[in-house]
């Protein structure tokens, strides 16, 4: 079976911190793989690996079955064109405005002509329940849930076949924090697309995910469907899922 | 213990001379190869040759105003008076032209670069134009690099003639040079290489701000303290890197 996402003894060290050790993933095509962890234990390095954004320090990655490190520049950009990457703070451009934003890259990255771009963004921005009033609003003047709505529509816009999602929920209230995951459910289930998120929020985990992963000083320690989430007695996971003080995770870990 | 730490300062300047290069190798190369950013170019172009014409007219005229005078104070002492239009004109367009100009871009726009790109980096902005397929050299850096290499020597013209307008002004309106006189002792001193000179310096220099403005921010990390810091690093090295090249081309186009 071929995965859209492979990795395979994947290890990421930061002069003497080994940050990943070893992580093997398999994430099909249209499944929703969600990595859940501690803070600082990884989640963003691990997305920023797969993404080649940071090179990794040893192990394997591969994109429809192709291995990125082998990978010229140019078949690097081909490969992320068909990724979208929601960031954790939206990482929107702040010199453009939101149509700009969302078009930049059919513009810059598949060459689609201005026109065609503007039409393509101000559909994407329908699919994430934002009008035409907002094209023109700059990025500073938005509320943090259009934000994320904004980066929603630019991640999707150049039809990724794989969405990552860092921290999609963060800074936002329950009931805004309900419609992002809401729309992240329609965008990767009715598009088919593949994603990849990590979230700290149990209830956008528990709505949003297939298959769960969980990451524990460098490495994944668990992994399951939606439902064995709720029904495993593994301590990691039972800590992590109720907030409990006590357990194998320490403030220290 | 002192020779480890001589040793080890020495390694990190040589990492970091070796780490500019790269990233103005990245920059420069990139930038050559379509597609090509028309849009970023022209943007930056208007920022940095068109916002930065106050800054470095103001200052050019100052300075031409009170080079007139400490002349004065100076060569009257020696009646030697009608050489003060020739030397202000060859100190503005040898010397002082190129330095403020540079300087003042370097304070103004070399700054606003880090910041910018620094508050890019920390807000995941340049890893966004990276995973939307976009060189970030060739959309952020490169268009900042050329651009300011070749507006500056056009600010330094501009500084020149403002420069030299600014002593023109304090020599007939204030000392009562005539006026006549005074346009032709300096038009008479007018040598094209001096003005060339200058201008070789201000690409240089515009090369060196643009270049270590967007080092500093593309590198910066730690949030806006980070950006501050890369900041106030960026001008810091672009301003004693200003004086420093200033030293060696003056030495090599004397």
């Amino acid at each position: 079976m071929e995965y859209v996402i492979e990795t395979e003894e994947l290890t990421k060290t930061f002069g003497s911190n080994e940050v990943l050790r070893g992580i093997s993933l398999r994430i099909k095509q249209g499944e929703s793989y969600v990595v859940i962890g501690g803070s600082g234990s990884g989640k963003s390095v691990l997305i920023k690996c797969i993404l080649g954004l940071i090179e990794p320090t040893g192990g394997v990655i591969k994109i429809n079955g192709k291995d990125v490190a082998k990978l010229s520049p140019k078949e690097l950009y081909k490969i992320r064109l068909k990724c979208g990457v929601l960031y954790q703070g939206g990482a929107l451009f702040d010199s453009l405005n939101v149509i700009e934003n969302v078009s930049f890259g059919l513009i810059y990255g598949l060459h689609v002509s201005p026109k065609e771009a503007y039409r393509i963004a101000l559909e994407k921005l329908e699919a994430v329940d934002l009008d035409k009033s907002v094209a023109t609003i700059y990025p500073a003047e938005l509320s943090g849930g259009m934000s994320k709505r904004v980066a929603l529509a630019r991640a999707i816009a150049t039809d990724p076949d794989i969405i990552f999602f860092d921290e999609p929920t963060t800074g936002l209230d329950p009931i805004t924090s309900g419609i992002i995951n809401d729309l992240i459910v329609r965008c990767t289930k009715e598009m088919g697309i593949s994603a990849v998120s990590i979230t700290h929020d149990i209830n956008s985990l528990k709505h949003i995910s297939d298959r769960v992963g969980l990451l524990f000083k460098g490495k994944i320690i668990w992994e399951g469907t939606n439902r064995e989430l709720i029904t495993t007695d593994n301590p990691y996971v039972v800590q992590f899922i109720n907030g409990n003080s006590v357990g194998p995770f320490t403030a220290a870990s | 213990m002192l020779l480890d730490k001589i040793g080890s300062l020495f390694i990190k300047f040589l990492c970091s001379i070796g780490s500019i290069s790269l990233f103005s190798a990245r920059a420069v190369i990139s930038g050559f190869m379509p597609p090509y950013y028309w849009k970023q170019i022209f943007y930056q172009a208007i920022q940095i040759g068109y916002f930065s014409l106050p800054v470095v007219g103001m200052t050019a005229l100052f300075t031409g105003m009170a080079m007139t005078l400490q002349c004065y104070a100076g060569f009257s002492e020696f009646t030697a008076e009608n050489a003060i239009p020739s030397v202000v004109m060859i100190a503005m367009t040898r010397e002082l032209g190129p330095v403020l100009a540079a300087l003042m871009v370097a304070g103004r726009l070399g700054a606003a670069m880090t910041a910018e790109i620094g508050t890019m980096k920390v807000t995941e902005q340049i890893d966004a134009l990276t995973t939307l397929s976009v060189n970030s050299y060739k959309y952020l850096v490169f268009p900042r690099i050329l651009t300011g290499t070749f507006l500056v020597p056009f600010l330094v013209l501009i500084d020149d003639i403002i420069g030299i307008l600014g002593g023109y002004l304090v020599g007939v309106y204030y000392l009562n040079f005539n006026a006549a006189n005074y346009i032709r002792n300096t038009l008479e001193s007018l040598v094209a290489w001096d003005i060339v000179s200058g201008l070789i310096k201000g690409a240089v220099f515009g090369f060196v701000i643009c270049l270590m403005g967007c080092y500093h921010g593309y590198f910066s990390k730690g949030g806006a303290e980070g950006v501050g810091r890369a900041t106030t690093n960026s001008v810091v090295a672009s301003s004693i890197m200003i004086l420093l090249l200033d030293g060696v081309l003056t030495f090599v186009l004397f």
